[in-house]
């Protein structure tokens, strides 16, 4: 642009041939004398003051100055018309008012004529040849500079240099400059050949060989001893201007492997080459070593970005007088830095011209890559060869190399890119042909998928379209010995390649853990194996951290496997549902035992869905479903769920009634269907808000959920079990002789006489006081393991969600942390409701298929479950038997006598002297104690 | 490098805490909560070795939850750049071997393990010098100098060396057996 300026000022016309690119051409030398010195003169002005960017800014043409037309001329005429127009000026004179005109070699058919207005270039072109007047186009301002810019710099194509082939075999080809002729604009360039030396040889010796598709043979180094197997012919030949031997073959000359081929430089691209990492140690290959990493350091220092060096930056000097000498950055010019020198005895600053620069690491630093195929890496410096730099990256511990100029110190730690759309690192993911696998590593385009396939590792290349979605479900797995096993949970893999190996569960899908190992080293750490070829380590501490609530998984880790389908098999509480067992610890927190589990809808249109439990209204729950965006509301009884590790859970509890209704007898197997075991996992969720409520200050429940004192009362759980056993095996009637209940078994023998009214009179104080008594923490723990396996004798008659049993005040806990006897009590309430809790004297409806719900006085309790109940609410009527899951019991209203079915007080009388929630505050007749049980385990007494 | 040195932390203390054993909760917790974690300051800490003094608990509104400032004093170990340290090695592969000095995680890549010493694959990787008098496998005890180190949250990585004087194992688990 400065260079047109002048023309303005100098106000010549004057033809121009700015791109310097046509040395060859003579009529270069055609300008005038007198021009060529005015134009030599104000070039110099021009570059001797150092033109700022403002300044160079100020020369852009504005509306003021002369404008640029487009002329059409004839194609191939483009030089000759400008050099007509000039001729046309000098005879002219000033006449001519134009002000330049301009040939551009790369834009055929037209040539710009610089003037002020239109009519002087039609006048300066009327009446020449190969020149078409019929149409002169104005070029916009903004467009002005564009016609004149000179396309890039120069071509600087120099020995050593890194260019690519642009056409070709070669195409893309790194190569190496060996020598230049700029007469002939050719170049000898080094690459790595790609011959295919059975097709060569083929063609030598005239055999015909069906051409296959064109493709491309791999780079490889040239071996001619292979070459002279085929009978290629190989001659050795001194080159004569270098000295040098190379072999020939077919006209190719080879030297050490590499190809040296002579190509026309305007097949060279010389712009952005960027040598990769790669390619340049295998140019290193064969036995070159020093002087190779300063010629390809040449091209490095060329594809530097501008603000390469930054202050503060350590630095290494690498050519002249001062090389290897070390500093920092202080100041950064165009092209000069200046640095301050390590050594002593040097002047503060010295400048230094960039390209003798290089950036310079010790072993330690942290560093981050900035440019390169392992963008975004971080690691620590290992080790500095020249310049190429050893890390070891943070994330995968893996040794990266690098050039020392692609890295930059930092404090940051990632793993380059982490995330690709929607999916990060780590995730586990669904990919298009239905295999899954978790991401292990992202590429910049493409993300290295551990296939979950257990028997070998097995990685994977997925693009980000070839994966279908992510999977983000809370999944469980069964491990060898059936514990359940969550995310988080720590496995030791029992069999296969990782045996031994051990880490917490990362992703659980189909079966499959993948486990996160930090010592395993490949696969980012992660091992995909079966689920039940791992063990559990120590607890479950997703079900702890999520639930917060541990114990479920902990205490089916201390079960002895063939437990675990027992214990869950207590069916929810008749017609309470699930949700009144929960509301029943829950200290009135009712509905909310559902919600937030995670169900499996059985019935009806969203069959099969899974969702989370939102909202829970009488029979009624809203549902957000996982597979679609949505909340759904089960309307009422084609609705019940499982929980997801498929619990039958009924949700809608006429609907489980009416089974109950349909077969009478013992439900149990129904709930025992292995499939159905894991409910306690599930259901955990209410708890863990709970227990820390009841046993503040008692026990340091809440700190670990696992402290040694919890293992301890747990482990008597598995002792507790043979009761439930003999309830199981359907003998309900057998509870007092279990030997669990010993202590408390006369009286309960007292109850079974038939003279009923004695029996709860004189019976209970001082055999409960007795079973009382060795009810320390331990057995109280041990026993509080049974809310959650609330059961009653294979499922009750239908009882109506009878508000009492609902929903209580949260806040209502009448709990004095301080006194234990209180809190042990509590969760005393639920053990013994598993048994037979039908006692006599107590007041229940009956209900039996075809008959209404008739109120009765159960009088004998029949060693077969079932009971005798005399029927009219003060027990008048006629004596009937009825099984238990037709008998309910009628809850006691506040200051009714009752008779306290379970616990460590079972067969106790007293007066309910207040309802909380779920909660019973009932003074013990006995002892004249006031003690808080489960309304579940008070039934309302009727003395006969 | 340990240190022992006087911290101070804020202490959440459930309600059902408060009552005689206050203090003891208090300690009880304190330790849980910071023994064994990393700060990018000071780096392990290892023990606490007594507590100077517990301020004036403050409650929270809403939770009930006290939060007492509590100083204590306690061993700290922080790795630092040139630091000599013995470790076990705890694992190896071509890339060099794993060894941890305590809670610190030492990677020695090959480049800084001497040259004389090459990576032997098997069922026990193991680098071993030319004439095989020295082996550094699994267990073995290495005495090493820490050139870098990365703090993060929850753990300190340091990258040692033992390419330099009086670096190199110092007992041999293959060698007794």
């Amino acid at each position: 642009m400065s260079r047109r300026r002048d023309e303005y000022e100098d106000d010549v016309e004057e033809d121009d041939e700015y791109d310097g690119v046509d040395e060859e051409d003579d009529e270069a030398d055609g300008y005038d004398d007198g021009g060529k010195e005015r134009y030599a003169r104000s070039l110099n002005v021009e570059y001797d003051e150092e033109a700022t960017d403002v300044e160079q800014q100020a020369l852009l043409p504005s509306v003021r100055d002369p404008k640029l037309w487009m002329v059409k001329c004839a194609i191939g005429r483009e030089r000759e018309v400008a050099v007509c127009l000039m001729q046309k000026c000098i005879d002219r004179g000033p006449e001519l008012q134009i002000r330049s005109a301009i040939a551009l070699d790369h834009l055929k058919n037209f040539i710009y004529i610089e003037a002020d207005k239109e009519a002087h270039v039609k006048e300066a072109i009327k009446g020449m040849r190969n020149i078409f007047t019929g149409k002169i186009m104005l070029v916009p301002i903004k467009e002005m500079t564009d016609v004149l810019s000179v396309e890039s710099k120069a071509i600087d194509i120099s020995r050593d240099t890194w260019v690519r082939l642009k056409i070709g075999t070669y195409k893309g080809d790194l190569a190496k400059v060996v020598d230049v002729d700029n007469v002939r604009q050719r170049a000898t360039v080094k690459v790595i050949p790609r011959i295919d030396l059975q097709a060569l040889s083929n063609k030598l010796e005239g055999r015909e060989v069906p051409k296959k598709k064109a493709f491309t043979p791999p780079a490889r180094f040239m071996n001619i001893d292979e070459a002279r197997e085929l009978h290629i012919r190989v001659e050795r030949r001194r080159d004569p201007a270098t000295g040098d031997y190379f072999e020939k073959i077919e006209g190719m000359m080879f030297k050490d492997g590499f190809l040296y081929k002579n190509v026309s430089l305007k097949s060279l691209s010389t712009q952005n080459v960027q040598p990769t990492f790669d390619e340049l140690e295998k140019f290193r290959q064969p036995g070159e070593t020093g002087d190779g990493d300063m010629s390809s350091l040449s091209t490095l220092f060329a594809n530097r970005k501008k603000g390469h060096f930054m202050k503060g930056d350590r630095v290494i000097v690498v050519k002249g007088d001062l090389r290897n000498l070390k500093g920092w950055v202080e100041k950064v010019e165009e092209d000069t830095v200046h640095i301050k020198p390590n050594e002593k005895g040097l002047p503060k600053t010295l400048a230094i011209s960039d390209k003798d620069l290089c950036k310079y690491f010790e072993p330690g630093n942290h560093v981050k890559v900035v440019s390169g195929a392992t963008e975004g890496a971080t690691g620590m410096v290992v080790s500095v060869e020249g310049h190429v730099v050893n890390l070891v990256s943070d994330t995968t511990k893996e040794l990266i190399r690098v050039f020392a100029d692609n890295v930059v110190e930092s404090s940051e730690v990632t793993s380059g890119v982490t995330k690709i759309g929607d999916y990060e690192l780590h995730d586990l993911v669904v990919l298009d042909d239905n295999s899954f696998g978790v991401i292990i590593r992202v590429e910049s385009e493409a993300f290295q998928v551990l296939k979950g396939v257990p028997e070998r590792p097995d990685v994977a290349l997925a693009r980000l379209r070839e994966i279908k979605y992510k999977v983000d479900k809370k999944i469980f797995a069964k491990d060898r010995y059936k514990n359940t096993l969550s995310v988080k949970d720590v496995v030791k893999i029992l069999d296969g390649p990782c045996r031994g190996k051990q880490g917490p569960v990362e992703h659980i899908y189909k079966g499959v853990l993948f486990i996160y190992d930090r010592h395993h080293l490949e696969h980012a750490g992660f091992i995909c194996v079966k689920s039940e070829s791992c063990m559990m380590v120590g607890g479950s501490r997703a079900n702890g951290e999520r639930n917060g609530n541990s114990f479920t998984s902990k205490f089916s880790h201390l079960r002895t496997p063939p437990r675990v389908p027992t214990s869950s098999m207590r069916p929810p509480r008749g017609g309470y549902g699930g949700h009144n067992n929960f509301g029943g610890r829950g200290g009135g927190r009712g509905h909310d035992a559902l919600i937030g589990a995670t169900v499996k809808i059985r019935l009806g249109h969203y069959k099969g869905c899974k969702g989370r439990v939102k909202d829970v209204k009488g029979s009624t729950v809203r549902i957000e479903l996982e597979s679609q965006m949505k909340v759904v509301a089960g309307k009422s009884p084609f609705w019940e769920m499982c929980l997801m590790a498929t619990l039958a859970f009924a949700v809608d509890r006429s609907h489980i009634s009416d089974n109950v209704n349909v077969t009478p007898s013992r439900e149990t197997s129904r709930y025992g269907m292995g499939s159905e075991t894991p409910m306690h996992p599930s259901r955990t969720p209410l708890h863990p808000y709970m227990t820390p409520m009841r046993d503040s200050g008692v026990t340091p429940y809440h700190d670990g959920m696992r402290t040694p004192m919890r293992d301890r009362a747990w482990n008597p759980y598995t002792p507790m079990s043979p009761p439930r056993d003999n309830w199981e095996d359907g003998n309900p009637g057998s509870w007092g002789t279990s030997p669990q209940y010993q202590p408390g078994s006369p009286p309960s023998r007292a109850y079974e006489a038939p003279t009923p009214g004695s029996g709860w009179t004189n019976t209970p104080s001082n055999n409960y006081n007795e079973a009382g008594t060795p009810r320390d923490s331990g057995s109280a723990y041990a026993n509080a393991p049974s809310p959650y396996l609330p059961s009653t004798p294979g499922g009750q008659p239908p009882m109506t969600p009878s508000s009492a049993y609902l929903p209580g005040t949260p806040g209502g806990q009448p709990m004095t942390p301080g006194s234990g006897g209180l809190d042990m009590m509590s969760p005393v309430v639920g053990a013994d409701s598993e048994g037979p809790w039908f006692l006599p004297d107590i007041l229940v409806n009956v209900r039996r298929p075809g008959d209404d719900t008739t109120p009765g006085v159960i009088r004998e309790v029949l060693p077969d479950g079932s009971s005798k109940i005399a029927l009219g609410s003060s027990g008048n009527g006629d004596v009937v038997t009825a099984l238990p899951n037709e008998i309910e019991v009628v809850p006691p209203r506040k200051l009714d006598k009752i008779k306290i079915m379970g616990g460590a007080h079972r067969g106790a009388t007293g007066k309910l002297i207040g309802i909380d929630g779920t909660d019973g505050i009932v003074k013990v007749d006995d002892t004249l104690d006031v003690k808080i049980l489960d309304m579940v385990s008070l039934a309302k007494l009727v003395q006969a | 490098m340990f240190f022992h040195m006087v911290l101070e932390r804020n202490m959440q203390l459930h309600p059902r805490h408060f009552g005689r054993d206050l203090r003891d909760k208090l300690v009880t917790k304190l330790m849980k909560d910071v023994e064994g974690t990393c700060s990018g300051h000071h780096g392990f800490v290892v023990a606490i070795t007594g507590i100077d003094n517990v301020g004036k608990g403050l409650i929270r509104d809403g939770t009930g939850f006290v939060t007492f400032p509590v100083k204590y004093q306690c061993v700290v170990f922080r790795p630092f750049k040139g630091e000599i340290l013995e470790a076990v090695v705890t694992m190896v592969n071509k890339m060099g071997f794993f060894a941890e000095a305590g809670p610190v995680q030492v990677f020695v890549s090959n480049h800084l393990i001497p040259d004389d010493m090459e990576f032997q694959a098997g069922d026990i990787p193991n680098y071993t010098t030319y004439d095989g008098s020295v082996k550094i496998q699994k267990e073995s005890e290495v005495r090493l100098k820490i050139i870098g180190t990365r703090v993060d949250a929850t753990e300190i990585f340091c990258i040692g060396t033992i390419k330099d004087d009086f670096l190199g194992v110092i007992s041999d688990p293959g060698a007794n057996s």
